[in-house]
C-alpha cells in the first residue's frame, strides 16, 4: 500500500500524525530563543598578557612575538593579528567560521601550556572567549549624588557582581566611578633631609600593616592564642608611624608624607545625557543569547535597585535586544502578510473555497515543522530561519496544487472522492517528487558553503530543504486524505459565488486566450523571438555595471558610536569640555537622539571593556541611541554622515570615527576597506598610510578615512650612563624601579575595611612631579646607602614612541580604514587600487586590501561557484526526470532571463549587489526552472499523445498557463512583503526580495514564450533529422 | 452459466464489487491492472507519462437470469460518469468442474 493510498484509508490515522507534528513544532515554538543571527560571532579567540612596565616595542619582542609564533599552528586559524600596547599584549585569534570554539579554546590553552619563553614577570596569558568587536549588550546608567564617592562599592558588590553570575553574561564592567586608593604622598626635599626614602617607608608600612598570630599557650585550665593586630583601623592611624629617628627625636610618618584617603588619580568620567554618573557596561560571552540575557538584567534591575541607597538610580542606555526583538517582529509580520497574500492568490485561481482550505493548510503544517528542527539543532529564531520561512510559504502550495488540481479532474470525470484522491494522487506524484527533487538540488548546496556566509546560508538550506521535504510528504498524504473527505463532484455554484467569481473566471479564461494567440504567433516566427531575447538579455547585461556592489546590506539599528580623539596627551578637563560642547550642539541639531553618553579619560585596568577599546585623557567615546527608524525621517547613515560633517569643523580634533550600528562591523555595520600596510619599518608604514589617506580623502564616497596607528606619545625617558651606574653599583633595573616608585608609585600593602581591600600607595607627592627637574632630582640608593641623583647618572629626553603595535599574521600592519557612504564597495576599491598602482612603495612595504571587500570577495565567489554546483544538480535532477538531455537544456535558458531579472530591478530599485540579492538570485534558479518543467511536462505529454509540435505546444501552454502563473505569483507575492517592508531591520533582506520579485518576472514572462519556442525549434529539426535517417535506411 | 469480462477505470472497483455482492455473484476473479482503450471514443488507459491512467478487470460466472440485471446496473453507471470507461462482455460457459 503506497503512502497515499494508506493515507486516504485511514484518514483518522492521517489526521492525527500531523497534529502531533504542529503540537511538537508549537512546543518547540515556545522554547525557542531570539537572535539577530544564527550563531554567528564565535569565531574569535582572544588572549591577553599583561607585563607590568615594559613599552609596546617590549611587549611585541618578549611577549607578542613567542605568543603568535606558538598560537600560529592552531589549526583552522584565519587571521591571526595583536595590538602590543604598553604593559598589556592582546592577540586576536580569527577562525574561519563554522569551528566549534570550545575546541578551538582547548586547543589555545594547549599551545599556550607549551610557551616556556615569556618572561618571569610576565602574568599568565588569559583566554577570552569574545572579541573586541563584540558590543556590549546591555549598558546601564547610573545617576548618584551623596554616594558618589563610594559609588565603584556599591555597585560593584550590587550591580557588577550580580549582574556577573547571570548565565551567558561574559564581563561587567564599571566605567565613571573611580576607586577608593589610599595614598601617602610624600615630600622628597623632607625624605632627603631626614635620609629616608620612599622604599623604607613603604616596607615600614608594610611591616606595619600586618596582623600576626602569635601561638597559643595554657594559663591553668585554659588555652589562649596568641595575636599581634597591627592593622590598621583607620587610614589616618598610618600618620603616626615612626619612619626614623634624627638626633634623638622621633619622625612620624606625618612629618615627611601627608596621607589621602580618596579615589585613584587616573580614573575615567561617563556623562549620561549631560549629567555625570558611572556606566555599568555587560558584554555577553561568545555564542550567548543577547535577549536572553538583556531579559534576565533587565527582570533583576528592579530587585537590585532596591538594594542599592535610595539616591542611587539606575537607568538604561543601551539595549541591543531592543532591536533584535523589533527586527524578528516585522520579520514575522511579513510572513503574516505572505500567509495573506498567497492565501489570495490561491483562492482567486481555485475559485472554491474547500479546495482553497485544503492548499493552505499545507503551509502553517510545514512552516511549524520546521521549528521542531530549529530547536533540535539549538538554533533560534532569527532572520535567516524566519527568512527561509518567508522564501518557503510560496513554494510549498505547489505539490499540494498540482495534488489537488488532478483529483479535482479525476472527481469532473466521475471518480469517487476515495478513488479519485488515490488514482489522482498516484499519476503526479512522481512529477511532484521531481519537482521538489529540483529545489532540493537548489538548497541542500547552501548548507555546504563555508566562511562566513556559510553559517548564514547553512540555516537557510536546512530549513527550506526540511520544509519543502515535509509539504511534499503533506501533498502526498493529507491533501489526499482532505481531498477524499472534502471535494465534491461540483454541481451548481451558488448565484452569490457566480455574481462575485463570474468576472474572475472570465478574465482568467480571457487571459488564457491572449496567451494561446500569442503563442501560436511565437512558435510561427521563431527567429523573431530568439533574436529579441537575445538582444534583451545583451542588453540588461549591459546595465549589470551600473549597480554598485557592497558586502551586507546597511542594518539600521539606530545606534552610533563615535569614538574622538584630541592630540595625544590633552587632558582629561579639555577632552570633557569638547565633548560637552559637541553633546549640547548635537542635541539640538538631531532630536532623534533618545540617549547620549560620553565617557572620557583612561579607564583603569581592570575595567576590561575600557581596556579592550580605546582610551585615554585624550579620548572620548560617545554611545548614542536614535528613536526608531519609523519615527524619524532622516536614516541612521544619513545621520552619520551629518556628525561626519560636524566633526570635520572641529580642527582640535586629531581623529574621529562615527560607527554606524554602534561599532558592529562586518554585517549590518557601514561597508569599510580596509588597506593594510604591511612593514617592520614605522616611520615608512606612516609615510604611505598618510599617503593613501590623502588619495582615498579624494575619491567619491569615502565619508571617513582613519589610520589605526595612534600618534606617536611624547614620552620623558631617562638615559641612564651604564659606566656611572656601574661605578656607584646601581643597575639599570634597580635604577628603574626607584623611578618608577616615586612616579607611578608603589603599593606598600593593604588597606581593609569591611572586608574590602585597597591599595596603600606611596609616592610623591603630587607638586613634586611636574617637572624635569623633579625627576632629575630623584634620589636613587645604591646597596651601600649612598644617594646619588638622576641628573648624576644620565640625562631625561624628550621622545615619541608609538603607544601601541599592530601585527596582523605575524607582520606589523597600519591600517587606513576608508568607510563609504554614497558610494559602493566595488566602485571605490577599484578606484583606490588605481591609485596605490601609482604610488611609489618602498621595498619591504606592502598593501593589501581587507575589511568587508575581503569578506565580499570571499563570499561572492563562495556564492558563484554554488550557483554553478547548483545549476549541474538542477540540470540532472531535470535529466534524470524528463530521460532527456534536450528539455533540461531548453529549460535551463530561463535561468539567463533570471539574471536580467535581477538586474533591472535592482538598477530600478536602487539597491546594490549585495550577499542577499545574490542569494535571492541563487533561489531563482530553482524556482524559474519549475516553471519550465511544468510547460516541457505537459508539451511532451501532449506530443506523446499524438499531437502535432506546434498544438501540443500551444495547446500544453495554454493549459499550463494557470498553473505557472499561479505558483509564480505565490512566490512573487510571498516576497512582496519582504521587498516593500518598512520595519526594523528591513533593509537587510529587502535586496533578496527585491532581486526575486524582478528575476521571477522577466524570467516568468520570458520562459512562457521562449521556452514553447525552443521547444518548437529542436522539436522540429528532431523530427526532421528523423526522416532523413529513415529516409536513409529506406534507401 | 455465463460469463461476464467487465474492464473499468479503477475508479469503479467498489462500485462494481458491492454491486456484484448485492446481486449475489459471490465468485469473480479480479485482474487489478490491466492496460487498453476504448473502440470508439474511451481514452487509453496505458498507465504511462501521456495516459496516467489504469483500468482493473473483472471476470464473474454468474446464472444466467442474473446477466441481464447486472449488465443494466453496469450500463447505468457507465452513463452515469462515461468519461472513466465501462465495458462489459458475456460469453458462455460450457464446462466447470
Amino acid at each position: 500500500m503506497s503512502l497515499y493510498e494508506g493515507a486516504v484509508k485511514r484518514p483518522i490515522m492521517t489526521s492525527l500524525c500531523f497534529v502531533a507534528v504542529v503540537i511538537m513544532g508549537l512546543f518547540s515554538l515556545s522554547k525557542l530563543p531570539i537572535d539577530l543571527y544564527p550563531d554567528i560571532e564565535s569565531n574569535t579567540i582572544m588572549v591577553m598578557t599583561s607585563y607590568p612596565g615594559a613599552s609596546a616595542s617590549d611587549i611585541e619582542n618578549n611577549i607578542t612575538r613567542p605568543l603568535e609564533n606558538v598560537l600560529n599552528s592552531v589549526s583552522d586559524l584565519k587571521h591571526i593579528t595583536s595590538k602590543s600596547y604598553e604593559n598589556i599584549s592582546v592577540i586576536t585569534l580569527e577562525f574561519e567560521f563554522g569551528n566549534d570554539i570550545d575546541v578551538k579554546t582547548n586547543d589555545v590553552r594547549d599551545k599556550l601550556d607549551m610557551i616556556t619563553t615569556l618572561p618571569d614577570d610576565a602574568n599568565t596569558p588569559i583566554i577570552f572567549k569574545f572579541s573586541t568587536d563584540m558590543i556590549p549588550v546591555v549598558m546601564l546608567s547610573v545617576k548618584a549624588k551623596e554616594s558618589l564617592p563610594a559609588l565603584y562599592k556599591i555597585l560593584d558588590e550590587n550591580v557588577a557582581n550580580p549582574l556577573a553570575r547571570v548565565k551567558g553574561v561574559g564581563t561587567v564592567s564599571i566605567s565613571g566611578a573611580p576607586k577608593r586608593e589610599i595614598h601617602v604622598y610624600v615630600d622628597p626635599v623632607k625624605l632627603e633631609a631626614y635620609g629616608l626614602s620612599v622604599e623604607t617607608i613603604s616596607s615600614l608600612i608594610g611591616a606595619e600593616n600586618k596582623n600576626v598570630p602569635g601561638g597559643n599557650f595554657d594559663i591553668g585550665t585554659q588555652s589562649y592564642s596568641l595575636r599581634v593586630e597591627g592593622e590598621f583601623k583607620d587610614a589616618h592611624e598610618m600618620e603616626k608611624i615612626v619612619v626614623g629617628t634624627r638626633n634623638g627625636a622621633i619622625i612620624h610618618l606625618s612629618d615627611v608624607a601627608r596621607i589621602d584617603d580618596s579615589v585613584e588619580e587616573r580614573a575615567q568620567e561617563a556623562y549620561t545625557n549631560g549629567t555625570q554618573g558611572a556606566m555599568v557596561i555587560i558584554q555577553k560571552q561568545s555564542g550567548a543569547n543577547s535577549v536572553e540575557i538583556s531579559e534576565k538584567v533587565m527582570k533583576a534591575l528592579p530587585r537590585l535597585q532596591k538594594s542599592l541607597p535610595s539616591d542611587v538610580e539606575l537607568g538604561i542606555i543601551v539595549d541591543t535586544s531592543d532591536n533584535i526583538r523589533n527586527t524578528i517582529k516585522s520579520l514575522a509580520d511579513t510572513i503574516r502578510d505572505a500567509m495573506i497574500f498567497v492565501s489570495l492568490v490561491v483562492f482567486i485561481f481555485l475559485g472554491r473555497w474547500r479546495a482553497t482550505v485544503i492548499v493552505l493548510i499545507t503551509i502553517p503544517l510545514s512552516l511549524v515543522a520546521s521549528f521542531i528542527y530549529l530547536l533540535g539543532t539549538g538554533s533560534s529564531l532569527n532572520i535567516i530561519s524566519l527568512s527561509s520561512l518567508s522564501i518557503a510559504i510560496g513554494m510549498v502550495v505547489d505539490d499540494a496544487i498540482v495534488v489537488l488540481e488532478n483529483v479535482t479532474t479525476h472527481i469532473e470525470r466521475g471518480s469517487e472522492p476515495k478513488q479519485a484522491a488515490i488514482h489522482g494522487t498516484n499519476e503526479v506524484a512522481v512529477s511532484v517528487i521531481a519537482s521538489t527533487l529540483t529545489l532540493i538540488a537548489v538548497f541542500f548546496p547552501l548548507t555546504l558553503v563555508t566562511g562566513m556566509t556559510g553559517v548564514l546560508f547553512k540555516e537557510l538550506g536546512w530549513m527550506v530543504c526540511i520544509i519543502m521535504i515535509i509539504s511534499t510528504t503533506c501533498a502526498l498524504s493529507l491533501t489526499p486524505m482532505l481531498c477524499s473527505q472534502l471535494l465534491r463532484l461540483q454541481r451548481k455554484q451558488s448565484k452569490l459565488f457566480l455574481t462575485l467569481y463570474g468576472p474572475v473566471e472570465k478574465a482568467l479564461d480571457k487571459f488564457d486566450l491572449f496567451y494561446a494567440k500569442v503563442l501560436d504567433w511565437a512558435v510561427r516566427h521563431r527567429m523573431t523571438i530568439i533574436a529579441g531575447c537575445v538582444l534583451f538579455f545583451a542588453g540588461s547585461m549591459m546595465l549589470a555595471k551600473h549597480i554598485g556592489s557592497e558586502f551586507f546590506p546597511t542594518a539600521d539599528n539606530s545606534r552610533i558610536k563615535v569614538t574622538l580623539e584630541l592630540p595625544i596627551g590633552t587632558r582629561t578637563e579639555i577632552s570633557r569640555d569638547l565633548a560637552k560642547e559637541i553633546h549640547d550642539k548635537w542635541r539640538v541639531k538631531y532630536p532623534e537622539l533618545l540617549v547620549a553618553n560620553f565617557s572620557v579619560g583612561q579607564a583603569s585596568s581592570d575595567n576590561i571593556f575600557a581596556s579592550m577599546s580605546d582610551n585615554g585623557t585624550h579620548i572620548v567615546n560617545f554611545n548614542m541611541r536614535l528613536c526608531n527608524p519609523s519615527d524619524r525621517k532622516r536614516t541612521l547613515s544619513e545621520i552619520c554622515d551629518s556628525m561626519r560633517a560636524d566633526l570635520n569643523k572641529y580642527p582640535e580634533l586629531k581623529k574621529f570615527q562615527v560607527m554606524l550600528g554602534g561599532g558592529n562591523t562586518g554585517m549590518g555595520g557601514q561597508s569599510s576597506v580596509d588597506f593594510e600596510i604591511y612593514g617592520y619599518n614605522f616611520d615608512e608604514t606612516d609615510k604611505a598610510a598618510q599617503e593613501l589617506k590623502a588619495l582615498l580623502l579624494n575619491i567619491e564616497g569615502c565619508s571617513e578615512v582613519r589610520i589605526s596607528r595612534s600618534d606617536y606619545r611624547p614620552e620623558y625617558q631617562v638615559d641612564f650612563d651604564r659606566e656611572k651606574l656601574a661605578l656607584h653599583g646601581l643597575t639599570t633595573a634597580g635604577a628603574a624601579s626607584y623611578l618608577r616608585n616615586r612616579i607611578n608609585g608603589s603599593t606598600a600593602s593593604y588597606y581593609r575595611e569591611d572586608g574590602d581591600e585597597y591599595d596603600i600607595k606611596v609616592m610623591y607627592d603630587p607638586e613634586r612631579r611636574q617637572s624635569i627637574e623633579d625627576i632629575e632630582n630623584i634620589l636613587i640608593y645604591n646597596a651601600m646607602g649612598q644617594a646619588v641623583r638622576v641628573k648624576e647618572l644620565g640625562k631625561v629626553v624628550e621622545r615619541h614612541s608609538p603607544p601601541s603595535i599592530q601585527r596582523k599574521d605575524r607582520e606589523r600592519v597600519n591600517t587606513v580604514t576608508a568607510v563609504l557612504s554614497g558610494s559602493d564597495l566595488g566602485t571605490v576599491v577599484a578606484k583606490a587600487q588605481e591609485e596605490i598602482d601609482k604610488m611609489d612603495i618602498p621595498s619591504g612595504v606592502s598593501i593589501n586590501i581587507s575589511g568587508s571587500y575581503e569578506d565580499q570577495q570571499e563570499s561572492f565567489h563562495d556564492l558563484g561557484t554554488l550557483a554553478l554546483l547548483i545549476i549541474i544538480l538542477v540540470f540532472i535532477v531535470m535529466a534524470a526526470q524528463f530521460e532527456s538531455l534536450t528539455y533540461p537544456f531548453i529549460i535551463m535558458f530561463s535561468i539567463p532571463f533570471a539574471l536580467s531579472g535581477i538586474i533591472i530591478a535592482l538598477l530600478v530599485s536602487g539597491q546594490t549587489l549585495n550577499v542577499m540579492s545574490m542569494l535571492g538570485g541563487i533561489l531563482l534558479i530553482g524556482i524559474v526552472v519549475k516553471n519550465g518543467i511544468v510547460l516541457i511536462d505537459y508539451i511532451s505529454l501532449n506530443r506523446e499523445r499524438g499531437m502535432g509540435v506546434i498544438s501540443s505546444v500551444v495547446s500544453g501552454g495554454k493549459s499550463r498557463l494557470r498553473p505557472v502563473v499561479m505558483t509564480t505569483l505565490t512566490t512573487i507575492l510571498g516576497m512582496m512583503p519582504m521587498a516593500i517592508g518598512t520595519g526594523e531591520g528591513a533593509e537587510m533582506w529587502r535586496p533578496m526580495g527585491i532581486s526575486v520579485i524582478g528575476g521571477l518576472t522577466v524570467s516568468t514572462i520570458l520562459t512562457l514564450v521562449l521556452v514553447p519556442v525552443l521547444y518548437c525549434s529542436f522539436a522540429s529539426t528532431g523530427i526532421v533529422r528523423g526522416r532523413k535517417k529513415l529516409a536513409k535506411k529506406n534507401a | 452459466m455465463k460469463s461476464i469480462l467487465i474492464t473499468f477505470d479503477q475508479a469503479y472497483y467498489e462500485r462494481i464489487i458491492s454491486t456484484l455482492e448485492k446481486q449475489g455473484c459471490r465468485g469473480f476473479t479480479y485482474l487489478e491492472q490491466v492496460q487498453g482503450r476504448g473502440s470508439k471514443t474511451g481514452e487509453p488507459h496505458y498507465g504511462s507519462h501521456a495516459w496516467p491512467s489504469m483500468c482493473s478487470a473483472i471476470i464473474s460466472v454468474v446464472e444466467d437470469d442474473k446477466v441481464q440485471k447486472i449488465l443494466d446496473i453496469l450500463h447505468a453507471m457507465d452513463k452515469q460518469t462515461e468519461q472513466l470507461g465501462l465495458r462489459a462482455f458475456v460469453w458462455n460457459i460450457e464446462q466447470t468442474i
